[in-house]
């Protein structure tokens, strides 16, 4: 399984940063329905490290509470977050002053970038919905992460991965991978930041967030970032899984960006899990590497090696071409997907070695690239002029009328993957191959109003008779989508439709599965533990 | 928790031209001197249209 969270840029005519939670309520909620409500957080735990801990707070990003108190509404946490789930298995809310949606869980990467593509429909609907009530004030979405001003917000992927996996493999082998990936996974950023003086010469850099990232791995998001994030909050069974909550990536809009980005990861987490680990590609200090690969204006991307292997110099390229032997040998032929994957990951690495730029109609870095170059030389602007970060600015703009990553998907200029019926088909609908997010996304356009509450690993639903009836999503996981979908489709109340489901449960032998989602210290403690 | 190192500061001599350009074909550096240019005269006129100042405005709250 497999999903992307991405937290939209909110701009609001008239508004500052201190205003940006309560708009960003304003427009989660300008979703229009049907939509269930009632997301519980007691079985959120974002201080439960993989390491075996839990934290006692979480850092805070000193520059931004100056906006805590100014900022602060009279509504309680729950109605400033105001969480909707979608019937498309969805969910969308207010995460810190910025609208986040979640994609349903996904199990394949067509879906998931189907998914990721819907999403920024669904938040430019609201935006569409909340001007209109709003007396036409303009509300502006943009997937991306960073204010230039040194405020970041993520785009997460998460990985649903063996939870045998030992902690010091993942670590070792997703490192180089995530300081290197950026050539292909980054969205590109007019300036740098978070460093004073900025760097000479460094006018254009690879991706929107390796600035923030300051420690190798924590359980931190929000400031002291690290590139391995420990949270342990699998969302599904603990015994067995693990999330591999990853937040060192950036917002794609370009598919192939999005698959390879998804799509490599996922292959590399399915090469630790056979045990291989990477040789050769230890680095000196990941930290230091992540900023020097996004910074380098000579895209040649060389990085420090650790002195255990003698020291030296490595590219960017020369270790992803590491992953990719590994993955070739031993991945190959396991499904189409990862033949894409495959294929594209060799061609544009093959391209990022001998003709990088030439990526623009494939990567969002060089698409960004080709755009600020043009409009620079038309408008006679040196490199640093800061209407190039109102261009980069813009690129991410999800109003098909003023985005110009749009205006270049619209013109023809950028590859695509899925068609413009499969991203609508996802906006509505849960992803067909995903029984977990079928199960929620009919739940919640049947009977949303008896919905009582939802997590990603449960439900509770009123079944009109005063009972409450139960979903517990680790039993669904394994069952089959299509038959899931086709024995709900008669359920016409609540009662009947966790019945039918009961039923294909106990056929499947999939009743007594554990759905322990850490949501007991104890279980935690014990999953932890066995890590370390 | 680690914080930022003075050594993460990287500096960098000041390209005499364009970063991305590459010069005169030595070294292993980019291959091809031009970047490709989007064909459409319309994201031009897109580009035109955006507000200069638009970045200076937009201001966040950090997030995750």
């Amino acid at each position: 399984m497999i999903g992307l969270e991405t937290e939209y840029g909110i701009y609001v005519e008239g508004k500052g940063a201190q205003d940006l939670v309560a708009e960003a309520t304003y427009l989660v909620k300008a979703a229009p329905g049907p939509v269930a409500t009632g997301w519980d957080y007691k079985h959120e735990h974002p201080r439960r490290d993989m390491r075996g801990f839990t934290v006692d707070h979480l850092s805070v990003d000193p520059n931004d509470a100056q906006f805590e108190q100014s900022g602060k509404t009279h509504l309680s946490d729950i109605e400033v977050r105001s969480d909707r789930v979608l019937p498309n298995g969805a969910r969308l809310y207010n995460d810190h002053g910025h609208p986040e949606y979640s994609t349903p869980e996904c199990t394949s990467l067509r879906e998931l970038i189907a998914n990721d593509r819907a999403g920024e429909r669904i938040v430019q609907r609201c935006a569409e919905r909340r001007m209109a009530r709003n007396g036409g004030v303009l509300v502006a979405l943009y997937k991306n992460n960073t204010d230039f001003h040194g405020a970041s917000y993520g785009t997460h992927e998460s990985y649903l991965v063996q939870r045998d996996l030992p902690f010091e493999n993942l670590l070792r082998g997703m490192l180089p991978f995530h300081v290197s990936r950026q050539i292909f996974a980054g969205a590109g950023k007019v300036g740098v930041e978070n460093v004073a003086p900025a760097p000479e010469g460094v006018h254009y850099q690879l991706s929107q967030r390796a600035d923030f990232f300051t420690t190798i791995a924590s359980v931190d998001t929000l400031y002291n970032r690290p590139i391995i994030n420990t949270r342990d909050e699998p969302h599904a069974d603990a015994r067995r899984y693990r999330r591999f909550h990853v937040i060192c990536g950036d917002a794609n809009f370009c598919e192939i960006a999005s698959l390879l980005k998804v799509g490599t990861t996922l292959l590399v987490l399915r090469l630790l899990e056979t045990g291989w680990l990477p040789e050769g590609v230890d680095l000196r200090d990941p930290v230091v590497a992540i900023k020097q690969v996004s910074r380098d204006p000579s895209l040649k991307w060389r990085v420090e090696r650790a002195q255990a292997l003698g020291g030296g110099t490595i590219g960017a390229v020369d270790i992803q071409r590491v992953y990719l032997a590994a993955a070739k040998e031993r991945l190959a032929g396991l499904s189409e997907e990862t033949d894409l994957v495959l294929a594209e990951w060799e061609a544009v690495l093959d391209r990022l070695e001998s003709d990088p730029l030439s990526l623009s109609d494939t990567l969002d870095w060089a698409a960004k690239r080709a755009l600020v170059e043009q409009y620079r030389e038309a408008e006679g602007l040196a490199w640093g002029d800061p209407a190039l970060q109102s261009i980069d600015l813009e690129y991410h703009n999800v109003d098909p009328e003023a985005g110009l990553y749009l205006g270049l998907e619209q013109a023809g200029e950028v590859r695509r993957l899925v068609t413009e019926d499969e991203v609508a088909r996802a906006a509505e609908e849960p992803p067909a191959g995903s029984p977990r997010a079928v199960v929620r996304g009919m739940a919640v356009r049947r009977f949303h109003e008896a919905v009582k509450s939802v997590t990603w690993s449960r439900m509770l639903l009123d079944d009109g008779g005063g009972q409450t009836v139960g979903i517990r999503m680790a039993q669904v996981q394994d069952l089959d989508p299509a038959t899931v979908r086709e024995a709900l489709e008669p359920a016409r109340t609540p009662a009947a439709f966790v019945a039918a489901l009961e039923r294909l449960e106990r056929e499947a032998g999939t009743a007594g599965v554990n759905d322990t989602d850490v949501s007991d210290d104890e279980t935690a403690a014990t999953a932890g533990a066995a890590l370390v | 928790m680690q914080e930022i190192r003075l050594d993460d500061r990287l500096t960098r001599p000041m390209p005499t031209a364009d970063p991305l350009r590459k010069q005169g074909g030595e070294g292993d550096g980019p291959s091809k001197p031009d970047v490709k240019r989007p064909e459409s005269r319309n994201i031009l006129d897109r580009m035109k249209r955006v507000d200069p100042n638009q970045a200076k405005r937009y201001r966040q709250r950090s997030g995750e």
